[in-house]
């Protein structure tokens, strides 16, 4: 059964319709990438799975459970992690206390928190070094890093991630890639939402493509890396080729 | 000489009160981005719940310290619930609307409460209980007494707590962090509009226990009282820096001050030029008021 | 010139609704008591003082919470004028206007900068200050106010009776009725419209926002001060307690309960303000109450007002015109030099230097985040180069605000769309135009009008054009905004992610746009991520990485660029080399 199942989205981006009709699943224990150019719904698509913003119409189901119109603060609460597209960690308040807000709904238990938070740190040892330091003076692969470290806190069943390696040097992505492959093997289940889409494909089990707010491909990484219409749009290949299908 | 450290002496003593109130306007501002007309009223309905109950224990004469406290708590705690209360109902639905929708109900719910509480006491003055000990600390050319100190000493009391609050338990520090990134904060799994009513609570807390201490101070209150005092903390506000709550205490003292000084050396009746006239310059040149908000505007 | 309008109901509202209303008003002089007459008049003063602040508060979106200042103001310089120096009354105006004026750069000037929130304060402190200072004064007659001010004469009969004030009163509302009518045709206004629905965007169009802004103020505080005056006529006193902050709400709430912009909705709300609490006289106690509620009660129901505005449309022109002479060609048209820019410790554009000649495409690619969107940001004067210069066409921009870059020929578009969304789509293109012509208290020219029209016919939005903008579909919204950059007849276009979201037959469209702008003899800039489109237009590629050039050159030698492949387009070919191996190449 999958964890996630979402059908027939539709949603608006200021007045204009962002995505008509978004179907796609994730299982338990997968990596999923949603794939597509900016301004394809690929953010809408998530801000919308999460409660940040209202779903028009269709239907989002996460562990059985229809979680359409909960707000974002109850989705959260169900497992599903979400960490937004340009990191957004709090800039004025210090590492530690991003993390502390990480694990907000579980403020009155202060020993498991801290607990979490040790492990969070175990992971990002870069943020280990610097708990009292404010976060917006972070360099951009610390800021990322924090961003899922406190979307981790709360240990979701899924946690999804927005362009998380947006702006970052090569070797910066490479590491939060490779820290998205241990958070999945650490049991959590993985939806990354990515414009660049050949290091995403390489992460990816399965993958789907998005364009003007519709779902147009989808299926096992590994074919869509190989497929002629994605490496047109989306890896830089002949103009001449017709990225539709 | 003395006559300078007379106006200081009244001008801590004020500017403690205005600081309590600008907190509120400041906390306010940060999380909802709002600038809440009607907390001016709050106090002003503070002051009036406190009257309320030392009128009804009839504390008089001499340290009745428990009363004054007990009406001290319950001027706050009502005025809590009210500022809370006129959230939920005029402001949270319109969250979403254009921000003016928002000034114009708050200024729709300050006229409210002031001819509300105009009826209800047919626009009369009220006398506070002198509950006060009169006794001084100082006496002779200046004047300092032990119910001015006591004042003083539980407006810093209460800074102090709300400071502890906001930096040191993890509502506080999510009160901040919605301060600076709503939706972000909403990922945490923190219930906005809660938390936005719990701001609402506290900072309307903190002017209703001013209300208290200012009927106590000056012993005469109105349902008028709010008004031009409510400019007075918000000017210190944005004086501040608005967001900024060590800002916003520095100026709330400063104003306090400048309203001493001002009514000293000029005349009471220029005080409020002086000050809208130093909000506007300092404005005019420093658009983010004295100390810089910390307010995070996403473009 | 033509214009297209169809003779329907709201057309007819529209011409005979107003004549109409000062037909009846002229009636109801005749048939209605005195005590009516009065509040009549007092509800036409109040609507005056509704269209001055209706040009702060509803056209230009500033938000005024002491225009009592003005009324104040006004009613007292020529009250003074009258009882210091026996002026007459016809005198006193104009001097009385002027004083308000002036008033409205004094608080105009200083708050341009300010923060919407920060407005309220400032103007209500400054209501505060003039009131103070007239209750303060000796010369003002102090609390007292000043009395004992001659009636008005009007061709040697003195105006004594309520319903020769009500006629005194309806003439005036008429004749600034007529003045603000004007006002709304003029260029001005839709600077206005568009400053209030995005003034950065506005600035960055070619739009002098602080000058639109102080605009905004002196001439409602102009408008709304000949009510001072009146005002002092009707009572033969000017009474200090009649400019409170209270006054300023009502005037406030004559714009809000009709709704902001709307001058029938002034007439709706001053009706409202005046005549409702005379209906409550009877309870007299409860008035101020019921009124507050009544106030919340309309933000929470209506928070349009109970007349919405519906601003004079701008009417598309039926004939194009000819086509401009194409700029002369050759040289570099955009030269960019040395541009560095931080932020914090983080260096978001570094040394960059960037040319495009006329008709070439220079297309900037590079990860999300490399400083491309800063790059243009610097480029347009929208934020300050730490270092650099900017020219174009040999002349320096760089540090001139975003407007007058601008003007000098440099047009953009936004990643993220800002259109002014309740503009129509050719009001949108009429915007554009200010980076041509800055001219403001005139209504739009011939030239702007055809210049729109084949701003929109290039654009293929011809048919949207009295649509809306902000119910376009998103592909239109794109080339709205390359529509809009268009109308000034732009040396450079500078072009933000325009294919972002476009599917295949949109990108096609958009490549064969670009084409035709550059056929044109303009220098096109472009930030794109779509590799195809970029590798086909582009007579040059500039690869960012981090906010550093680490290549350039024409696009056959980008596509085999080692580098750019690590930084950026990835390893098409390579499909079983591990992660780790991809990224560190």
């Amino acid at each position: 059964m999958s964890l996630l199942r979402v059908e027939g989205l539709r949603a608006r981006y200021g007045q204009v319709e962002a995505l008509s009709g978004v179907s796609f699943e994730v299982a338990e224990g997968e990596i999923v990438a949603l794939l597509g150019s900016n301004g394809a719904g690929k953010t809408t698509t998530l801000r919308t799975v999460t409660g940040l913003q209202r779903a028009r119409s269709g239907r989002v189901e996460f562990a059985g459970r229809d979680v359409t119109r909960l707000p974002a603060h109850r989705i959260v609460a169900a497992g599903l992690g979400h960490v937004p597209e340009g990191r957004r960690v709090f800039p004025a308040l210090t590492v530690a206390e991003n993390l502390l807000l990480g694990g907000y709904l579980r403020r009155r238990d202060r020993a498991a928190v801290a607990a979490r938070r040790a492990e969070v740190y175990a992971m990002f040892p870069q943020l280990a070094e610097r708990p009292g330091q404010p976060a917006g003076l972070l360099s951009g692969g610390e800021q990322q890093m924090l961003a899922i470290g406190r979307a981790l806190m709360l240990r979701p069943r899924l946690l999804a991630l927005d362009e998380p390696t947006m702006g970052l040097a090569p070797q910066t992505a490479q590491r939060v890639l490779r820290a998205v492959r241990e958070i999945r093997e650490q049991g959590t289940t993985v939806l990354i939402v990515e414009q660049n889409a050949h290091q995403t494909l390489r992460l990816a089990d399965r993958a789907y493509v998005l364009e003007t707010g519709r779902i147009v491909l989808s299926g096992p990484a590994s074919e869509l890396a190989e497929d002629d219409r994605v490496k047109a749009a989306y890896l830089g290949g002949d103009p001449a080729v017709d990225p539709a299908p | 000489m003395s006559d300078f450290v007379q106006y200081l002496v009244n001008g801590l003593t004020i500017g403690a009160f205005l600081a309590l109130i600008a907190l509120g306007y400041s906390m306010i501002y940060g999380v909802v981005r709002l600038i809440n007309f009607a907390h001016g009223d709050v106090f002003m309905i503070g002051a009036f719940a406190g009257f309320g109950v030392l009128t009804t224990l009839g504390a008089t004469g001499g340290m009745a310290l428990p009363a004054v406290l007990a009406a001290v708590a319950a001027g706050a705690l009502a005025t809590g619930v009210l500022g809370a209360g006129v959230a939920r109902a005029a402001y949270l639905p319109l969250l979403a609307s254009p921000r003016l929708a928002m000034l114009i109900a708050a200024i729709g719910v300050s006229l409210a409460l002031e001819e509300g509480v105009k009826v209800l006491t047919h626009a009369r003055f009220k006398s506070y209980p002198n509950a006060l000990d009169g006794g001084q600390v100082m006496s002779g050319a200046v004047r300092v007494t032990y119910g001015q100190l006591a004042l003083v000493l539980l407006a810093v009391a209460l800074m102090a707590g709300l400071w502890l609050f906001v930096t040191r338990t993890v509502t506080g520090t999510a009160m901040r962090a919605l301060a600076m990134d709503r939706d972000a904060a909403r990922l945490q799994g923190i219930d906005v509009e809660r938390l936005v009513l719990a701001t609402f609570f506290a900072g309307s807390l903190l002017a209703g226990a001013a209300g208290v201490m200012y009927g106590l101070y000056y012993t005469q209150i109105s349902f008028g009282m709010g008004f031009l005092i409510g400019l007075r903390a918000f000017t210190a506000a944005v004086l501040g820096g608005i967001g900024n709550l060590p800002g916003t205490m520095a100026a709330g003292v400063c104003i306090g001050l400048v309203q001493s000084f001002s009514a000293g050396y000029v005349s009471s009746r220029w005080t409020d030029v002086i000050i809208f006239g130093l909000l506007i310059a300092v404005l005019a040149l420093r658009p983010t008021g004295l100390f810089g908000e910390r307010v995070v505007e996403r473009a | 010139m033509k214009t297209l309008r169809r003779p329907d109901a709201t057309a007819l509202a529209r011409h005979a609704g107003w004549p109409l209303l000062l037909l009846a008003a002229l009636a109801a002089g005749q048939v209605l008591d005195d005590y009516a007459v009065t509040v009549a008049g007092t509800i036409l003063i109040y609507a005056i003082l509704g269209l001055g602040i209706n040009i702060v508060v509803g056209y230009a979106g500033l938000l005024d919470l002491g225009f009592a200042a003005f009324f104040a103001i006004g009613a007292y310089t020529s009250g003074l004028l009258m009882l210091k120096l026996h002026w007459g009354f016809w005198a006193t105006l104009p001097v009385a206007v002027l004083a308000a004026a002036a008033s409205g750069v004094v608080i105009g000037y200083p708050t341009l900068r300010l923060r919407s929130d920060y407005l309220a304060i400032v103007t209500l402190g400054f209501g505060e200050i003039i009131r103070i200072t007239v209750v303060n004064l000796d010369v003002t007659g102090g609390p007292n106010g000043l009395t004992g001010i001659p009636p008005v004469t009007v061709g040697g009969r003195e105006i004594v009776t309520p319903p020769d004030f009500f006629y005194l009163a309806l003439a005036f509302f008429a004749a600034v009725l007529v003045l603000t009518g004007l006002l709304a045709r003029t260029r001005l206004a839709y600077a206005w419209r568009a400053v209030r629905a995005d003034d950065r965007a506005a600035e960055a169009v070619g739009v002098p926002t602080r000058r639109v802004k102080l605009l905004a103020y002196v001439l409602g505080a102009a408008v709304g001060s000949v009510a001072g005056p009146l005002n002092a006529a009707q009572l033969g006193t000017v009474d200090p307690s009649s400019f409170t902050f209270l006054t300023s709400l009502m005037i406030l709430l004559v714009v809000i309960i009709g709704g902001m912009g709307s001058r029938p909705g002034v007439v709706v709300g001053a009706v409202v303000v005046v005549a409702l609490p005379e209906a409550l006289r009877t309870v007299q106690e409860y008035r101020g109450l019921f009124f507050a509620l009544l106030l919340v009660l309309i933000v929470l129901v209506r928070p349009q007002g109970v007349w919405p505005a519906r601003p004079r449309r701008f009417a598309r022109p039926a004939a194009a015109g000819p086509e401009p002479a194409p700029p002369a060609a050759g040289g570099g048209v955009l030269e960019v030099e040395g541009l560095t820019r931080r932020f914090g410790g983080v260096t978001a554009v570094e040394d960059l230097s960037l040319r495009a000649g006329a008709g070439e495409v220079v297309s900037v690619i590079g990860p999300n985040g490399a400083g491309k969107t800063t790059a243009f940001n610097c480029v347009t004067g929208m934020i300050a180069p730490d270092a650099g210069t900017v020219r174009v066409a040999g002349r320096r921009v760089h540090g001139l605000a975003p407007h007058r870059v601008a003007a000098a020929g440099l047009a953009r578009t936004f990643q993220n769309i800002r259109l002014f969304e309740e503009l129509t789509v050719a009001e949108n293109v009429l915007v554009g135009r200010f980076a041509r012509d800055r001219s403001l208290l005139r209504p739009p020219s011939r030239a702007d009008a055809a210049a729109v029209r084949r701003c929109l016919e290039f654009t293929g939005l011809a048919e949207a054009a009295d649509r809306p903008a902000g119910g376009l579909p998103y592909g239109d919204r794109r080339r709205l905004e390359i529509a809009r950059a268009l109308a000034a007849e732009p040396r450079a276009l500078l072009l933000d992610e325009p294919a972002a979201g476009a599917n295949p037959t949109e990108k096609r469209a958009l490549m064969d746009l670009i084409g035709r702008v550059r056929a044109r003899g303009v220098a096109v800039v472009l930030i794109e991520h779509d590799v195809a489109l970029v590798m086909s237009v582009s007579t040059r590629v500039v690869v960012l990485d981090r906010g550093r050039a680490i290549a350039a050159g024409p696009p056959a030698e980008i596509r085999a660029d080692d580098r750019v492949i690590a930084a950026y387009i990835g390893v098409p070919d390579d499909p079983d080399a591990g992660l780790q191996a991809e990224v560190l190449r």
